[in-house]
């Protein structure tokens, strides 16, 4: 049975401006001759969603993700098409948001659990469950806008997750709290999945969307690009429209006397992907063209955090792997095995230069992404090769 | 009608908004709730002295009454353009059958009201007590005309609070609008004054086209229902007159509704 039914769904809106809207500005619109823009956000999507799958929306800022959401929620109201959603849909849209900063922890509990749809009795039943949930018990008598924005999120998450809806939306807001915090959420949204209710989250953290999800929606430019099995969805999202010239923070410059031509990256099995495993080994072919004959070239990588925190970075020379010459086209092989790196976003830096450093013959920075996951209990950056011992 | 389910099935909402409204009001002010009781009696003590000066004398029981209904509405105006605009995280990110916000506005200003009447009515009847009077029979009808003032209230929430989203410099036409508005409703004076300006000026429309004014009707209202030598000016355009609030309340229902689904493209 389908609990989510999108047809044909489209939302515009009329771009304004920079200038809010005023009366006086309306009256005198029509003697400035303005041009008002519409904008679609989302443009002729259709999709099913089956009672009981986690779904992960994807695609690059201003795609269309968060509007398709509010849709979804009845937030916003479609311009064409129709949703039609069996069951009570509750969304995580963004935590505390109905918090008022001057009352107190505990009088926000109620309220948020009433603006949630919470029966009060409900709350009243689960009251000491929520607040050792957020773990805020020593702050309960005071006013929310003294939180900790940690404490904030905390509270919020945890009066939503007492509704019990059928449909859970869940917007960018698994990444809340400190690492302990996080494992709890996660445990669960785990819960919702094993009791059959279906999830829709929207998130830029791709390792989220390939270890929960079912089934992962591309979108681009409000249109829905691509649908099916995470990896293969992430692994288009990042070859189209992240990396490669396309992703902001990307850098490329060189002689070009020798180029990158293509990079694939392999997994264990040998086959493309864009999502690799902690403990298993990641294999990057680099494609070269070198134009002209290039004596002792040096090839270098270098790996950052989405965040932009460098990771680790080497080349050939240090590695001691000499390269006499190349010239024309090749194929060389990076091997990570095994793969250290804990779960995130990743981008893969590339370039070749000469042996003294004087020449950058080709250099893409961030150029790159890739995604881990992990299955280990282990946090963290890094898995570290830890032991125990006691005496 | 479905609007009625909405609201009685988030009627737990409702309830809490309004506790909430009241709360934060009050929250951090040192005389709290007193302040509601204590700005229409300064509002009343003002025009008393100043109208002794302009030596037109009207009675302060009458001023009282009219200063105090004043106060509901003027709530009503100030909080009701706001009432969207103030709750656009709420809006914007959960779904609720959106009149509920509105409906908790005017009914947390109605319950300032219904606290500050207490003290109304004490004064009024201190003040006519010190005349030999008492309070009128027909105070038992003062409930019947609440329910109505409320009605002409939430009207005006409902369709202030909708424009606002759309229009933000909407506020200060209102601030100026109301400022005219208090001058036109008999607050700090009495229907004699109107009667007095047609006779005058021999316009004896005056009295029927002042009517209009939902605010004279309320107020004159209260004055009737409250003093006993006070009387209502039955008439039958003063009847007619008398449904344009409920007008009102529909039209703006109707505007609210319309506008409402489109209110988070706007934030």
């Amino acid at each position: 049975m389908n609990a989510i039914e999108v047809r044909n769904l489209g939302k515009s809106y009329w771009l304004q401006g920079s200038e809010p809207q005023t009366l006086v500005g309306m009256l005198t619109r029509g003697l400035r001759h303005r041009q008002r823009k519409l904008i679609w956000a989302l443009n002729d999507v259709s999709f099913d969603i089956r009672q009981g799958e986690t779904i992960g929306i994807i695609g690059p800022n201003g795609s269309g993700k968060s509007s398709t959401l509010g849709l979804i929620a009845g937030t916003t109201v479609p311009t064409t098409g129709t949703i039609t959603a069996r069951g009570r849909i509750c969304s995580l849209l963004e935590l505390g948001a109905g918090f008022h900063s001057e009352l107190t922890g505990r009088e926000n509990i109620f309220l948020n659990g009433a603006i949630l749809g919470i029966p009060r009795e409900t709350i009243r039943r689960r009251f000491d469950a929520i607040v050792d949930f957020a773990g805020i018990r020593d702050f309960l008598d005071m006013p929310v806008k003294f939180y900790s924005s940690g404490m904030y999120v905390r509270l919020g998450f945890s009066i939503a997750v007492e509704m019990d809806p059928d449909i859970l939306l869940i917007d960018e807001v698994l990444a809340v709290g400190d690492v302990a915090f996080q494992i709890k959420c996660l445990a669960r949204i785990r819960d919702f999945q094993r009791r059959g209710k279906t999830l829709v989250i929207v998130s830029h953290a791709l390792e989220t969307v390939e270890k929960f999800c079912n089934r992962a929606f591309l979108l681009h430019q409000g249109r829905l690009v691509a649908q099916g099995e995470p990896p293969e969805v992430i692994l288009t999202y990042l070859k189209s429209y992240m990396g490669e010239g396309s992703a902001v923070h990307t850098v490329e410059y060189g002689s070009r006397d020798a180029e990158i031509a293509g990079v694939r990256f392999l997994n264990a099995a040998g086959r493309e992907s864009g999502a690799f495993e902690t403990g298993k080994p990641m294999t990057v072919e680099i494609h070269y063209q070198a134009n002209k004959r290039i004596e002792q070239p040096v090839f270098g990588f270098a790996i950052k955090t989405g965040n932009g925190l460098f990771v680790f970075g080497s080349n050939t020379q240090v590695a001691g792997f000499s390269i006499p010459a190349i010239e024309g086209p090749g194929v060389i092989r990076l091997m990570i095995d095994p793969m250290t790196l804990m779960e995130g976003n990743f981008f893969l830096s590339l370039s070749i230069h000469s042996w003294d450093h004087t020449i950058q013959y080709h250099r893409r920075e961030d150029w790159y992404p890739f995604v881990i996951t992990h299955a280990v209990g282990a946090l963290g950056l890094f898995h570290l090769n830890a032991r125990w011992d006691i005496n | 009608m479905s609007v009625f389910a909405d609201i009685l099935d988030r009627r737990e909402l409702l309830y809490n908004l309004v506790v909430r409204n009241l709360k934060s009001r009050y929250k951090d002010s040192v005389l709290g709730f007193l302040w509601s009781i204590i700005t229409p009696l300064f509002m009343a003590l003002i025009y008393l002295v100043f109208l002794r000066i302009l030596a037109r004398g009207i009675p302060m029981e009458e001023i009282l009454i009219g200063v105090f209904a004043w106060q509901f509405t003027a709530q009503c105006v100030g909080n009701g353009l706001t009432t969207i605009t103030d709750n656009s995280n709420l809006v914007k990110k959960v779904y609720f059958p959106r009149i509920i916000l509105p409906l908790a506005t005017t009914f947390s200003n109605l319950v300032t009201f219904l606290l500050s009447l207490v003290v109304q009515f004490a004064l009024v009847a201190i003040i006519l007590a010190f005349r030999g009077q008492h309070l009128s029979a027909a105070v038992l009808a003062v409930p019947l005309l609440i329910v109505y003032h409320t009605l002409f209230c939430l009207a005006l929430t409902l369709f202030l609070s909708c424009l606002n989203v759309y229009f933000r410099d909407i506020e200060h036409l209102v601030n100026v609008l109301t400022t005219a508005w208090f001058f036109l409703s008999p607050a700090m004076y009495s229907m004699a004054l109107v009667h007095d300006l047609a006779a005058r000026y021999a316009l004896p429309a005056l009295s029927s086209l002042y009517m209009l004014n939902p605010m004279a009707i309320i107020i004159t209202g209260y004055r009737a229902l409250i003093l006993p030598d006070a009387s209502f000016p039955w008439s039958p355009s003063v009847l007619a007159a008398g449904a344009l609030p409920i007008l009102f309340l529909i039209a703006a229902y109707i505007l609210f509704q319309k506008l409402q689904r489109s209110f988070s493209d706007f934030f």
